[in-house]
């Protein structure tokens, strides 16, 4: 495996370097540096020309320039890169390191989502091939697939900020407006869940009625301006949750990790109806970290407890249930303070930029800032790059569910839940690692057009406007990130294979 | 489409005194087309009347009295902003000129119309004599930058130096070593050409005199504002006075010394912010501590400042694509904009109500179509002559381009009939009605056919028009000419290319190019153009009395014989038909109607030239 390793690294770098001269050949020739300058008529033109070709060295031949630029980004190998500087004087290093942040912050959490909706949906179309929900995943699948990045974009800012922020002042829904999103939200749930006829109708009819009462229920409190969970919902927020967790996962007659279940639910709300005050008066990021990590090392420990035979799904079930019940507590932290973020900044979702400039307010404020501009660039993102993993999943769960195991798992009376989770989920996985792989070294390159109609400056920009320049060096520097990110992603793929198909690393 | 100038460098002139670099280039970002540009002499009336009582286009009065609390967010494209010196080659763009324009003030800047205007908050300058041209720069007793040192003369014999005299870089300025290598890496070198010997004065003091050598119109763009000297200095490790002293004594290792600060110490890596003490302004506004993210610069309102205080206290400049603006700015994440005036822009911002004041108005930039005037050319004199020049003429749609192009974005929008004066300056209607009759006001067909037999070039006449590709509106105003001409007998081609300006352009590959050439406010720069055998005139045209007007209107300091050369050289251009004006480009702002004190420019300062007396009413 070792030699495998360091065989592909070998390969690896020995494609980064031919690469690299590629990139940089084409990059230099894509343009003329001196376009503007040749367009100017400043009597000191000849002047301007012999200074920026002083410059950018585009006196020297090609290989010279690049051998130049070769020699710094070589000592990458050693730690202490030298990417050289751009062409206002700029050092390439610094401008990766802030763009890559920029571009992570970015993405990540898109990502992230994608998959995991992605996942689900591919999932539960396979289960109901050819259902209504089936093409309607598919169609919608490929409509959001085929929109223009940038088109999507405009329309999210004009109805997801310029008219919510609108809407905001006056939060009201009409009588219609809750019945027609009732029965939409009931149309598309009953289509999920399936089954007869007389259990779709009553799915629909009881998530409906729930709907309209929230509806209801936030209109009549301006919940929108003033919105919160408060430690009842988060109780029975973390009650459900721990409930879906043990019908997903090992059963509710598995008594081990009911258990553990409930002791991680007991310790995480009271941990919570504890901490809850400090972490509203006196918040900070360590706190708040803190709180999350004890939360899961607590469920470890009771997993690892209390799990006995069930060791192992205890110990996932609990931690899985800290984390999702740390994320209800910060959801519920986060709109405590949105009232407070809306006095001062009365449009709150905005369409550009990544931070308020020169915003006064407390972490919490700057956390929800941080947020708000993130929201329109992470839904742009994700419901770009859902389709992929919707397709891809149901493809391959579709594979796998036609497997002779899998029917012989049916024949053997393991019931349905237990056969699509444990027997043809896991496996329809493997081929998904590839993508995933890719999809995150493609991650930190950025994404050049929503970067660009949301004002982000990540790598995308970078490489833009380096391009554009006919700039070389930060192009090269994009190229180190991102042709890096690409090899070691790749690597990691296959090692996750390993991993989840045993049958790889015997 | 471009119609204003990214790279443009009229802010350079108002920061440098870099009278001669008027040139407005594509700038950074070449997706865009723009337009070459030159510095066309816009403001022959009011060149000697600068004060700002007199031009209703500089600053006026509207009773600020104190800085109220707030911040206004601003956009003109998306950055991004690379450092506090905005005029090294580096770094010269214009997004850092409108930056550094609130950080420096000087002894003149541009107004509205072009005008040159005095600001008397930061000095005064007079004439001691003509001939030579001698001045006498006073700065005003209060003028301090932000850390508390004055303004003076330190700082001009920096900014003098900075454009490597004689002494510094032997044959630079002058041209005379085409491979001179320079010590300061200025975009300018106009302070240093003009004025040999410098600034004259006592070190530290707020008074010195400059002397020209030659007698040039232009010279009171050539000294206006300075960086901050002393921080050179102290960055050098020398003393303030120590490197105005050694700049007098052309001390060549002292101030060489002081150039490697000079051209990179004020370049910053992206939200890196320096000490505010390393970036003092003297303007109305300076550099906030850690005011630059990733998308935003802020400036606040400099305490320090002498003359009239800001209206808001925070200047916020954020870096935003033109696509992006008119949906920042309906949902008030900005609250002025910039963008390209494209019909879409406009058509956007107008719909989305009284919430946002819609502006356009005419840029110090105009279109034109020029002739080849090369032997091996049809148009030349040595074929077609000037009876196919006409022929030409008389079928080219100008009312019809301005109409179907420009109106939709400025309904205000005329057909241009002069070249050195713009529509909307005071002496326009004057010099047109002396230089040209309107013979080509209207498409005559039938006029056009006559003129081509008369020029005895068999039809169909080829001719090729060329323009820096790709550029929407120009393709479009091609095929305008196309469909007019070809009834006339011409057959036009478009050959628009992206590398118009670096190939055919100079082999003269071409019998019709079609550009645009940006203004600055410049008195003598026409010469460039029109004279025979000088740099900017590419078709080679060459007309002994024009060169003589030229000669008389660039040697003079008399703003009467500036008007009556303009009216010679217009009258003849006209006659002999070097090419044919089209229209001022149209300019484009946007605001939040909640802004007061709005006021939009022609010039290539932008809209944030008075930026400090914005104000949420």
């Amino acid at each position: 495996m070792i030699k495998f390793i360091a065989k592909r690294l070998g390969i690896s770098l020995v494609i980064l370097f031919l690469g690299s001269a590629l990139i940089y050949i084409l990059t230099i020739n894509s343009g003329d540096p001196l376009q503007g300058l040749r367009e100017s008529n400043a009597p000191n033109r000849e002047n301007l020309i012999r200074q920026r070709t002083i410059n950018m060295r585009l006196d020297l031949p090609w290989y010279q320039r690049y051998l130049t630029w070769l020699g710094g980004a070589s000592k990458c190998l050693v730690g202490a890169c030298n990417l050289g500087k751009n062409a206002a004087g700029q050092d390439i290093n610094s401008l990766v390191v802030n763009a890559a942040g920029s571009t992570l912050q970015l993405v990540f959490l898109a990502t992230v989502l994608a998959i995991f909706i992605g996942v689900t949906l591919g999932v539960v179309s396979a289960v109901r091939q050819y259902s209504g929900f089936d093409y309607a995943t598919t169609l919608m699948a490929f409509v959001f697939f085929s929109l223009p990045v940038f088109w999507f974009a405009v329309l999210l800012k004009h109805y997801a900020a310029i008219q919510f922020n609108n809407w905001l002042v006056d939060p009201r829904f009409s009588v219609l407006t809750i019945l027609v999103v009732a029965a939409i939200v009931g149309f598309i749930l009953q289509a999920a869940m399936g089954g007869p006829v007389k259990r779709r109708l009553m799915t629909f009819g009881a998530v409906a009625v729930v709907v309209a009462g929230v509806m209801f229920y936030f209109d009549a409190v301006m919940w929108f301006r003033r919105p919160a969970i408060g430690l009842p919902i988060y109780i029975l927020g973390v009650l459900a949750v721990g409930t879906l967790i043990l019908y997903l996962g090992a059963g509710l007659a598995n008594k081990k990790v009911r258990n553990a279940v409930a002791a991680t639910a007991v310790v995480s709300i009271v941990g919570y109806a504890v901490m809850r005050g400090t972490l509203l008066s006196d918040p900070s990021i360590w706190l708040l970290v803190g709180c999350g990590l004890a939360g899961v090392v607590a469920a470890f420990v009771i997993g690892f407890f209390l799990g006995g035979f069930s060791r192992k799904k205890a110990v996932i079930a609990s931690v899985n249930l800290a984390v999702v019940s740390a994320f209800i507590a910060l959801v519920d932290l986060l709109l405590s303070n949105w009232n407070a973020y809306i006095t001062i900044q009365s449009r709150p979702i905005p369409t550009v930029g990544s931070q308020t400039p020169n915003l006064t307010t407390d972490f919490w404020g700057h956390v929800i800032d941080t947020l708000t501009h993130l929201l329109l660039p992470t839904i742009t993102l994700t419901v770009v790059s859902i389709a992929g993993y919707t397709r891809y999943t149901r493809a391959s769960m579709l594979d796998v569910l036609n497997q002779d195991y899998i029917r012989t798992a049916r024949s053997k009376g393991i019931s349905e839940r237990n056969v699509i989770t444990r027997h043809a989920l896991r496996n329809s996985l493997i081929p998904l690692a590839t993508i995933v792989a890719f999809d995150f070294a493609g991650l930190i390159a950025g994404a050049v057009i929503t970067e660009t109609v949301f004002g982000w400056q990540g790598m995308g920009n970078l490489f833009r406007t380096g391009l554009l320049a006919v700039d070389p060096n930060p192009v090269m520097g994009f190229y180190v990130v991102t042709g890096t990110a690409a090899v070691v992603m790749n690597m990691l793929a296959d090692i996750a294979y390993a991993f989840l198909d045993p049958r790889i690393s015997r | 489409m471009k119609f204003r100038s990214k790279g443009a460098a009229t802010l350079g002139l108002v920061l440098s005194g870099a009278l001669v670099l008027g040139a407005c280039t594509s700038g950074d970002d070449p997706a865009t087309t723009t337009d070459p540009g030159t510095t066309t002499s816009a403001t022959m009336d009011t060149s000697d009347t600068a004060a700002p009582a007199e031009g209703s286009g500089c600053l006026q009065d509207v009773g600020i009295t104190e800085t109220s609390d707030g911040q206004i967010s601003y956009s003109t494209g998306p950055g991004p902003w690379d450092g506090y010196n905005s005029v090294t080659n580096r770094t010269y763009s214009t997004y850092n000129s409108v930056i550094a324009q609130q950080m420096v003030s000087g002894f003149v800047y541009f107004g509205t119309d072009g005008t040159i205007c005095e600001n008397t908050d930061f000095g005064s300058l007079e004439v001691l004599s003509e001939d030579p041209l001698e001045v006498k720069y006073t700065i005003a007793e209060d003028a301090v930058w932000s850390d508390g040192t004055p303004v003076t003369i330190n700082d001009y014999l920096l900014d003098w130096a900075a454009q490597n005299p004689e002494w510094l870089a032997p044959g630079y300025a002058n041209g005379d070593n085409e491979e001179a290598a320079v010590v300061f890496d200025h975009v300018s070198a106009s302070f240093a050409a003009d004025a040999t010997e410098g600034p004259k004065g006592e070190v530290g003091s707020k008074e010195f005199t400059v002397t020209f050598d030659t007698k040039n119109p232009d010279w009171k763009i050539i000294v206006t504002s300075a960086l901050p000297a002393h921080v050179v200095a102290k960055e050098s490790g020398m003393e303030p006075d120590a490197l105005a002293q050694a700049i007098l004594d052309k001390d060549v290792a002292s101030v060489t010394k002081a150039a490697e600060f000079w051209n990179n110490g004020w370049t910053f890596n992206p939200g890196e912010l320096p000490d505010v003490s390393l970036v003092p302004s003297s303007g109305p506004f300076r550099l906030m501590a850690d005011g630059w993210t990733d998308t935003a610069l802020t400036l606040e309102a400099n305490d320090k400042y002498w003359g009239t205080p800001t209206g808001t206290k925070n200047w916020v400049y954020r870096f935003l694509e033109d696509a992006a603006m008119p949906q920042a700015l309906q949902n008030g994440d900005v609250q002025i904009i910039e963008p390209q005036a494209t019909v879409d822009t406009v058509a956007q911002l107008s719909n989305i109500g009284d919430s946002v004041t819609v502006a356009t108005n005419e840029k110090l930039t105009w279109e034109h179509v020029d002739f080849n005037f090369r032997d091996t050319n049809v148009f030349s004199d040595a074929q077609g002559g000037l009876a196919l020049r006409e022929a030409f003429a008389l079928c080219l749609p100008r009312q019809g381009i301005v109409d179907s192009l420009i109106k939709p974005i400025n309904e205000d929008a005329v057909v241009m009939n002069a070249r050195e004066v713009f529509p909307f300056q005071d002496n326009y209607e004057d010099v047109v009605s002396q230089s040209y009759d309107g013979r080509f006001d209207e498409v005559d067909i039938e006029g056009s056919k006559a003129k081509v037999a008369e020029s005895g070039i068999a039809t169909p006449v080829e001719v090729r028009i060329g323009y820096r590709a790709p550029n929407q509106r120009r393709g479009e105003t091609v095929a305008a000419i196309q469909a007019s001409c070809k009834d006339a007998g011409f057959n036009v081609t478009d050959i628009g290319s992206g590398d118009f300006f670096a190939k055919d352009l100079v082999n003269g590959d071409y019998e019709v190019a079609l550009f645009a050439w940006a203004g600055s406010g410049q008195i003598a720069s026409g010469q460039n153009i029109y004279s025979t055998g000088l740099p900017q005139n590419f078709g080679e045209y060459s007309n002994k009395d024009v060169d003589a007007a030229w000669s008389t209107l660039a040697g003079s300091l008399d703003p009467e014989v500036h008007a009556e050369q303009t009216v010679i050289i217009e009258k003849l251009l006209w006659d002999t038909l070097y090419g044919l004006p089209l229209y001022a480009h149209p300019g484009l702002v946007a605001y939040d109607s909640t802004i007061q004190n709005v006021r939009d420019t022609s010039t290539q300062d932008g809209v944030s030239w008075n930026a400090g007396q914005w104000m949420v009413k």
